[in-house]
């Protein structure tokens, strides 16, 4: 027990990996045994880190411990939870006990090694979001393909094994070129401490470290995705098993904007500045491409697969936006998505399995079929469009307005820009809507319609509550999610010197004018007002 | 002739194997093997006593750390490295062969005098830089793998593989002695060292003729390493191979020739910078060449062996990188990186035997499944693939790890680029083998077939592949062990490198 108490950062990330290595030594016999004992695991593994994390209020817990040497670079075993990282630990621990409830039933065989591979996924996710040394990142970073790879080869649809073999590839491409720049910076620095490479990186041409913040870049947009680089996630998406898209979605895309707040920033906070623009351009297109991709999709997992692609294009603004406000809302926007796309996901897996079918011309006046269903799909529907008092609002609100105040010349533009990408979600979640769930019922015998015939089930009632409580609650009282990174934030732009956001005054004066000046977002004020005063 | 006990000492490694190959004949002389088979197993006993016995031999020395010698050859840690390393190598293949010969239905003992011969003549090469005992090396351990890749004569594509890899062998070693030759006419001193110091004291290290003489020597190293444009018997000679003689082949065939050609290009030619720099400029090209030849044409292949060798001259290509940053860190990367390639290579071999594949019949269609029917077999091929394609956790990332690191830390960044580039390339195809073991269900044909014939039953290889395994996480979770401990003492006693 005392080991525990003073690691518990090392067990939260390596139980689950032991426990999953247990599992895939059962029998295969013992799968409903491996599956209830998977989900028993991940579930304690939530209740611990609640216990753990929260327990401190938010402040850093760390464990650091001189790993290895090799070839003169030594590594360390770092592990950290700080204000950054601590609600995406919190929402990974979280999402996968409940991801493996609302999937119970979905698969048919191998349970046991599915669940297995879950948890070690896990271990590579939480993992990637602790480690506090690039070498160590990197590990987790790249050993978290290979469970996920499985998990979409095996149990995937019917272009699984093309699906599986993209997602590997490209992210691997990403990471290995990064792995030169790592190398190089390491050289440099002489060890993988991120502070110590941000000093040496800081030391060399302004032209070497914009390469490096390239390479850093490119391995962290594969994953988010940002346009162009998003073409893996369709396909993977709409592959993967029910369980592997909400963890995707859930987690996997958003290591890749944590990956930017965390390192990519911090380490070359000028060559970030200098690629500000381009940056927001390309969230920009991806926010407005990914919008009209979607409203043209048939299937509904696809279309939620490229409003993925939309969204995380509102984080990547967000923080291009250097902006206090722009990056909370970044911050936000990557749990709002978590839940949101993860809860839809887990929705569409729901209908999949009573319909075999996710085409939208399949169905039609499911309402009339399965009432409480419809009323859990509209309310996140609701809340990926970012309909005022849900989450999705608040995020996106708050990254406009980051960008729009923005120091940066383009922001106004960009922001107006964006923001026709809100409509534009609008426009194709509430057509799919109207398509699949409103108007007369689909009598054709072989439409999806026809055959649901059983209604949400306790089960997947007692998934999707705690979802829609939590998109009531970041929409009513988002403080409680970046109230812990608020000081990071502040703190990493003010050593990036971020250019000052405009301030707009309804008079000329100068004077004790800013603070009500500018719109502040529902129930958090205070960002936005330190914003100004800085 | 009176030797004292530190001649012995140095030789003692050399004699065990090669007294055991002299003796596995004599054991059938007057005993039909195809019929007894306590006969076979005494003559795999005897093999597997007489590499056991050199092994532990050499871990007392290496644990003793004394380094005799006998006259020009020397048993330092870098010998008892490589004698080690092959020997391992030979044991894992002596127990899958067992297994594989079965499944073929030709079981000679002889093999395994050849393999022991080999064996010897390996260690030989790694421990001299006398020229007539590294040519002597040379050709022992060469003639007897000519031999043992036809070695299942029922087959035809046997002995084809084994006459292209004999005739090409035979021209590499041809230009091995010319370049010994040419290098001792110009200094008159058969030791490669001396021979080094008296070019360079007679100013003589840029005149053609030694350069002639070490690009030659050079083609000799090359060619036993599997590097581009002297790849071509590889895959050749692997397909026609006995499943655990390729394995062995590419492991310790490519080890050796690795640690000689260090011994003897920094090491004994180190004194001559300019021949150095040249040859390296040389490697450099040629390590780009074999990285780009040989992963793009793994893409294409369908029979995993000729995947497996296509990989195998890939790897040359990253070896071949750790040479060109020319650091003894980067010597340390790569010593490390045939440990575990070591283990990687030969479990990717044994996959095949354990899982019973014979003859032609291992194309990746064959594979289709295995890994869920045989799941302990899958997991560790999906290790030894994963670690192929240096994906951390396992070892295989690590080794590429410390050569790329060397590489950037020497301004090599383009080659470093490309390293990782084709290092993507190849995750493809080990992918495809993972795709074939756990993604695709067989075939209705292969199901029907493998309900006919009895069930597969290799339980020396699959414990070979266990082991692999083994080693393989344990060189990503115990890096340092292996990589300090193991590689790092290799250089620095035996060849006065990484001070």
């Amino acid at each position: 027990m005392t080991w525990l108490t003073s690691h518990p950062l090392s067990f939260l990330v390596f139980a689950p990996a032991l426990l999953g290595f247990v599992i895939l030594a059962l029998p295969h016999a013992l799968g409903r045994l491996s599956r209830m004992l998977g989900f028993m695991g991940a579930l304690a593994f939530f209740a611990l880190s609640l216990a753990w994390l929260l327990g401190h209020g938010g402040a850093v817990v760390t464990e650091r411990a001189a790993w290895f040497t090799l070839v003169g670079l030594p590594v360390d075993y770092a592990l950290t939870v700080d204000g950054l990282n601590l609600w995406l630990v919190l929402l990974t621990t979280f999402l996968v006990p409940l991801t493996m409830l609302g999937t119970w039933n979905s698969l048919k065989d191998r349970i046991g090694t599915f669940a297995a591979l879950f948890l070690m996924l896990e271990t590579g996710m939480l993992g990637a979001l602790m480690a506090q040394d690039l070498f160590f990142f990197y590990l987790f970073w790249e050993a978290m393909l290979i469970p996920m790879y499985f998990m979409i080869g095996v149990w995937g649809g019917d272009e699984r094994r093309y699906a599986a073999n993209k997602f590997f590839l490209y992210t691997l491409g990403g990471s290995l070129l990064w792995l030169v720049a790592l190398l190089y910076l390491a050289n440099k620095a002489g060890g993988f401490n991120p502070t110590l490479m941000g000093q040496a990186a800081s030391a060399l041409p302004f032209g070497v470290q914009c390469w490096l913040f390239i390479a850093f870049a490119v391995a962290f947009a594969i994953k988010v995705p940002l346009f162009p680089l998003h073409t893996w996630l369709p396909d993977a998406h709409v592959q993967a098993p029910t369980a592997g898209s909400v963890i995707l979605a859930g987690v996997l895309l958003k290591l890749g904007g944590y990956g930017f707040i965390r390192f990519a920033i911090p380490m070359f906070p000028q060559a970030a500045m200098h690629y500000a623009k381009p940056l927001a351009l390309l969230s920009v297109i991806a926010i407005v491409y990914g919008a009209l991709v979607a409203m043209v999709q048939r299937d509904i997992k696809k279309l939620v697969a490229y409003s993925s692609v939309s969204h995380m294009g509102f984080v990547m603004l967000g923080l291009a936006s250097f902006t206090v406000i722009g990056t909370q809302g970044a911050m936000l926007q990557m749990l709002n998505h978590g839940v949101s796309t993860g809860a839809l996901f887990l929705l569409v897996g729901m209908i999949y399995d009573r319909a075999h079918t996710r085409m939208i011309a399949d169905f039609g006046g499911v309402v009339t079929k399965m009432p409480v269903f419809t009323t859990f799909f509209l309310i996140v529907t609701l809340s990926s469009i970012g309909l005022p008092l849900t989450n999705g609002f608040v995020g996106e609100f708050w990254i406009l307005n980051g960008t729009f105040l923005s120091g940066f010349h383009w922001g106004r533009l960009y922001a107006c820009l964006a923001t026709s990408g809100v409509l534009l979600g609008a426009v194709y979640m509430l057509w799919m809507f109207k398509r699949v769930f409103w108007g007369p019922e689909n009598k054709d015998e072989d439409s999806g319609t026809h055959h649901l015939h059983s209604d949400l089930n306790a089960r997947e009632i007692a998934v999707l509550l705690p979802l829609v409580v939590l998109i009531v609650w970041m929409g009513v009282h988002p403080k409680t999610f970046v109230a812990a990174s608020e000081a990071p934030v502040t703190a990493l732009l003010q050593d990036a010197k971020a250019p000052a956001p405009r301030t707009f005054v309804l008079r000329p004066a100068v004077h004790e004018a800013p603070a009500h000046a500018q719109p502040a977002p529902e129930g958090h004020a205070e960002p936005a007002a330190h914003e100004v005063h800085r | 002739m009176n030797l004292t006990p530190s001649q012995w000492a140095a030789l003692l490694p050399l004699i065990i194997p090669a007294l055991g190959a002299c003796l596995i004949p004599l054991m059938a002389l007057d005993k039909d093997q195809a019929t007894a088979k306590w006969i076979r197993a005494a003559m795999y006993g005897t093999a597997l006593l007489a590499v056991g016995a050199s092994f532990w031999y050499l871990t007392n020395l290496w644990n003793t750390g004394g380094q005799p010698s006998f006259f020009q050859l020397r048993m330092d840690r870098l010998a008892q490295f490589t004698g080690i390393f092959v020997l391992v190598a030979a044991a894992l293949a002596i127990l899958q062969s067992w297994d594989h010969f079965h499944q073929e239905g030709w079981v000679k003992g002889e093999t395994l005098s050849l393999l022991l011969f080999s064996v010897t003549g390996m260690i030989l090469f790694a421990s001299t830089t006398h020229f007539v005992a590294l040519f002597l090396g040379l050709e022992l351990f060469s003639i007897p793998l000519y031999a043992m890749v036809g070695t299942v004569r029922a087959r035809t594509e046997s002995s084809e593989g084994g006459m292209k890899y004999f005739l090409t062998g035979a021209v590499a070693s041809s230009c091995f002695l010319m370049g010994g030759v040419l290098i001792y006419g110009m200094s008159g001193s058969l030791d490669l060292s001396a021979a080094a110091f008296t070019i360079k004291a007679q100013g003589l290290a840029l005149d053609p003729l030694v350069l002639v003489g070490a690009a030659l020597l050079l083609v000799g190293f090359l060619f036993k390493v599997s590097a581009a444009p002297f790849h071509q018997w590889t895959p050749d000679a692997y397909e026609a191979s006995p499943h655990p003689v390729a394995g062995f082949m590419s492991v310790a065939t490519k080890g050796v020739a690795l640690i000689a050609l260090l011994r003897v290009f920094p090491g004994s030619f180190g004194p001559l910078g300019a021949v150095g720099v040249k040859m390296q400029a040389v490697v450099a090209v040629l390590a780009m060449v074999t990285l780009v030849l040989g992963n793009l044409t793994a893409l294409v292949q369908s029979n995993v062996k000729r995947m497996l060798a296509y990989s195998s001259i890939s790897h040359a290509g990253y070896l071949l990188l750790g040479l060109v940053a020319g650091t003894p860190a980067a010597y340390h990367g790569m010593l490390f990186y045939l440990v575990i390639y070591l283990a990687m290579n030969m479990g990717a071999f044994g996959l095949l035997t354990a899982f019973g594949l014979v003859g032609e019949k291992t194309t990746f269609d064959d594979l289709r499944g295995l890994g869920w029917k045989r799941p302990a077999m899958g997991v560790a091929g999906a290790i030894f693939m994963l670690s192929l394609a240096g994906i951390p956790p396992m070892g295989g990332f690590y080794g590429k790890y410390m050569i790329f690191r060397e590489l950037v830390g020497t301004g090599h960044v383009g080659m470093a680029i490309l390293g990782v580039l084709a290092s993507l390339v190849s995750a493809y195809y080990y992918l495809r083998l993972l795709v074939a073991l756990f993604l695709q269900a067989p075939s209705a044909e292969a199901e029907r077939l493998a309900s006919d014939r009895p069930a597969v039953h290799a339980p020396l290889a699959g414990a070979t592949v266990l082991v692999c395994a083994v080693i393989v996480l344990a060189g990503g979770f115990l890096q340092t062990f292996l990589a300090d401990g193991f590689a790092r003492r290799a250089l620095v006693d035996g060849l006065g490198l990484l001070r």
